[in-house]
C-alpha cells in the first residue's frame, strides 16, 4: 500500500476501484467522478444525494429475471441519465463506501490534529 | 486535503433521513386534521371543525420547521406525498379519538429521533427536537383532555353541545397552579 497522496488536474484522488475514481478539488470544493470513462462534477450535496439515490436501489429487485437489470438513475445537477447494470451499481456502492471511509478519516485527522492546533 | 465533509455536511445521512421521514409525518397528520375538520363542519359542529383546522395549521407550521432547519444545513429537504386520509367515523367522539392515536404516533416517532441523535452524537438536532418534545407534552394533553369530556358528559345531544362550547377552552397550562 502507498501512502503518498494521488493529484492530478481533478484533485486528490480519495478513492478508486476498477473502474471507477472519485477526486476531490480543494479550491473549487467539488468532486470529479471518473465513472468507465465518464466525468461527472458533484457538489458536495450533490454526490450526497446521488449516493443515497445509489444506496436505495433494491438490487433483489434487478435480479428478478422480468425486468431488465439496468436502472436508470437521473442525476438532476447536471441533467443526466446513467444506466447502470447490477455491476457498476455494486462498483459505485464500493466506490462510495471506500471515499467516505476515507473522508471521515480525513476529517477525524483534521479535527484531532490540524482544528487543533489553531 | 480538505475536510469538505465536516465544511458542508453538518447532518448525517442517518439523521437526514429519519428528519425526511419526520416531514413526512407532519404532514400526513396536518391532512388528517383537515379531513377530522371536514367531518365536524357539515355536522353543524362548528367549534369542533376549528379545533382541528387550528391543529391542522399547526402540524403544517411542524412540518415547515424540520423543512427548513433540513435547508439550513444545507440537506436534502424532500417534499413529501401524502397519503389519503381517513373521512369516516360513526361518532364525533370517534373523531376524537382518531386525534389522540395520532398524536400518539407523532410523539412516538419524536422520541425515536431523540434517540436516534443521541446514537448518532448529533448534539444539535437533540437540542433542535427539544421544542417537539415539549409541544407533543401539549398536544396530547389537549387531545386527552378534549376525549374526556365525552367521558364526563356523555355523548347525548346536551352533552355535545357542552362539548362544542368546551372544546375551544381546553388549553395545557404547563404543569403550573391554577
Ligand atoms: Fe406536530
Amino acid at each position: 500500500m502507498t501512502t503518498e497522496t494521488v493529484t492530478s488536474s481533478l484533485g486528490v484522488l480519495i478513492f478508486s476501484t476498477d473502474n471507477t475514481h472519485l477526486y476531490q478539488c480543494d479550491t473549487t470544493e467539488q468532486f470529479t467522478l471518473v465513472f468507465f470513462g465518464q466525468k461527472v462534477v458533484f457538489r458536495f450535496c450533490e454526490l450526497i444525494v446521488f449516493k443515497s439515490k445509489i444506496r436505495k436501489i433494491d438490487l433483489f429487485n434487478l435480479f428478478n429475471t422480468d425486468v431488465p437489470d439496468i436502472e436508470l438513475i437521473h442525476l438532476p445537477h447536471c441533467d443526466r441519465f446513467f444506466a447502470l447494470s447490477t455491476l457498476q451499481i455494486l462498483e459505485l456502492r464500493e466506490l462510495f463506501s471506500g471515499s467516505f471511509a476515507m473522508m471521515e478519516l480525513n476529517s477525524i485527522i483534521q479535527r484531532r490534529i490540524v482544528r487543533k492546533a489553531l | 486535503m480538505k475536510d469538505i465533509l465536516r465544511r458542508h455536511q453538518v447532518l448525517s445521512e442517518e439523521i437526514t433521513d429519519i428528519l425526511n421521514k419526520q416531514v413526512k409525518i407532519e404532514a400526513q397528520s396536518s391532512a388528517s386534521y383537515l379531513a377530522l375538520a371536514a367531518w365536524c363542519d357539515v355536522r353543524g359542529y362548528d367549534n369542533c371543525a376549528a379545533f382541528f383546522f387550528k391543529q391542522s395549521e399547526e402540524e403544517r407550521k411542524h412540518q415547515m420547521k424540520i423543512f427548513r432547519y433540513l435547508t439550513d444545513m444545507e440537506c436534502n429537504a424532500i417534499s413529501p406525498a401524502v397519503a389519503e386520509s381517513q373521512y369516516e367515523f360513526g361518532s364525533l367522539r370517534e373523531v376524537f379519538e382518531k386525534a389522540l392515536e395520532m398524536e400518539i404516533s407523532v410523539t412516538d416517532a419524536i422520541h425515536d429521533i431523540v434517540r436516534a441523535c443521541r446514537k448518532a452524537g448529533d448534539i444539535a438536532t437533540e437540542e433542535f427536537m427539544r421544542w417537539f418534545v415539549q409541544e407533543q407534552i401539549e398536544e396530547e394533553f389537549v387531545a386527552r383532555r378534549t376525549l374526556e369530556l365525552f367521558d364526563v358528559l356523555g355523548e347525548d345531544k346536551i352533552a355535545l353541545g357542552m362539548i362544542e362550547e368546551r372544546v375551544l377552552h381546553v388549553e395545557y397550562d404547563g404543569g403550573e397552579e391554577g
